[in-house]
């Protein structure tokens, strides 16, 4: 039986590769078949900013990619609403609509669901 | 430097045949990039490169093969959508040669 | 099930301990290393946080002796040892890179 993994992406897309490391650690997962799921928290949650342009800063389009998840067998997305609120973001209007809104109780629960954590 | 003649177009590729500039691309490129790999490009083949070119568009990365067959079954139903289907039409690697001829970069996460 | 959670950055500035502390469990414990045992400066916002939270908190000894921290009673000093036996108890490791 494979391990289930939990990716914590928790870093603006812009600020370095964190956000899109996080993204690679997940399509591979996805890739090999594993059971994974990811949670937007702290600034991650900026990655689901909607209208970002890449190009003003010649970038690849993080926001674009992350739609591919759903396509890449990644349908266990979430994001903490508390760190949505606390930057200003409705969490009704995040560009991933897939993506589940939880408490902070429910991410705890969350943890225990899974057999890895990897917090990036 | 591997180059591609296109008529008098010569077209830089990278050590593996992708098109070092993806704005390089056209239906001529390929056709020549199809002749390459020993195929005739059918109808089959264009849906399917189509296809390919609009899942980068919309989502700015090249799909390994299961997120293809996932994307082709669902814009193409599942007809198209199987790696039977897609694995007979580009030589058993449709991830990877199909994003080649549609003058995608390599998918990264094909692995 | 039981998650250790690892902290290795400064509290100051840093996100992480505010989200850990929001997100951690009751069956959970929290580990300082390096940066992270600043945490312990008395008289700080983290250091209050940790006081009166009353959760399971482990501190990398050798990580405190070097910046002049002294461990509270609240808190547990461990050695690196202790800590692959904490990293086995629990049933998984989340480290806050």
């Amino acid at each position: 039986m494979a391990k289930s993994l939990l990716i914590i992406s928790r870093q603006s897309p812009w600020s370095g590769p964190s956000a899109r490391e996080a993204l690679d650690v997940v399509l591979a997962g996805g890739a090999f078949d594993l059971p994974v799921g990811l949670l937007f928290l702290d600034d991650g949650v900026f990655q689901l900013a909607a209208k970002q342009d890449a190009r003003a800063l010649q970038q690849k389009d993080l926001s674009a990619n992350l739609q591919a998840l759903p396509m890449f067998g990644v349908d266990d997305l979430f994001v903490c609403g508390d760190s949505a609120a606390e930057r200003g973001l409705n969490p009704k209007l995040l560009s991933l609509e897939a993506a589940q809104v939880l408490s902070a109780g429910e991410i705890t629960a969350l943890f225990n669901r899974y057999d890895q954590v990897i917090t990036l | 430097m591997n180059v591609l003649n296109v008529g008098a177009r010569a077209i830089e590729l990278d050590k593996d045949g992708f098109l070092v500039e993806l704005s390089d691309w056209s239906a001529e490129v390929a056709s020549a990039l199809a002749t390459a790999e020993n195929i005739e490009l059918s109808p089959e083949h264009w849906e399917i490169l189509e296809l390919l070119r609009s899942f980068y568009a919309e989502f700015q990365l090249s799909p390994a093969t299961r997120p293809l067959i996932k994307y082709t079954a669902l814009k193409l139903g599942p007809d198209k959508g199987n790696s039977l289907h897609l694995n007979r039409l580009f030589k058993g690697t449709p991830a990877k040669l199909a994003a080649k001829l549609a003058g995608l970069p390599k998918p990264t996460n094909c692995l | 099930m039981s998650t250790l959670h690892v902290l290795s950055h400064s509290p100051f500035g840093d996100d992480r301990l505010t989200s850990c502390l929001r997100v951690i469990g009751a069956e959970d414990a929290l580990l300082l290393s390096g940066d992270a045992v600043y945490a312990l400066q008395p008289g700080t916002t983290p250091f209050d946080s940790l006081g009166t939270r009353g959760l399971r908190l482990f501190v990398l000894a050798e990580d405190a002796q070097a910046r002049d921290l002294l461990t509270p009673d609240w808190a547990e000093a461990i050695d690196y040892p202790a800590f692959v036996e904490l990293s086995i108890h629990y049933d998984k490791v989340n480290s806050w890179l």
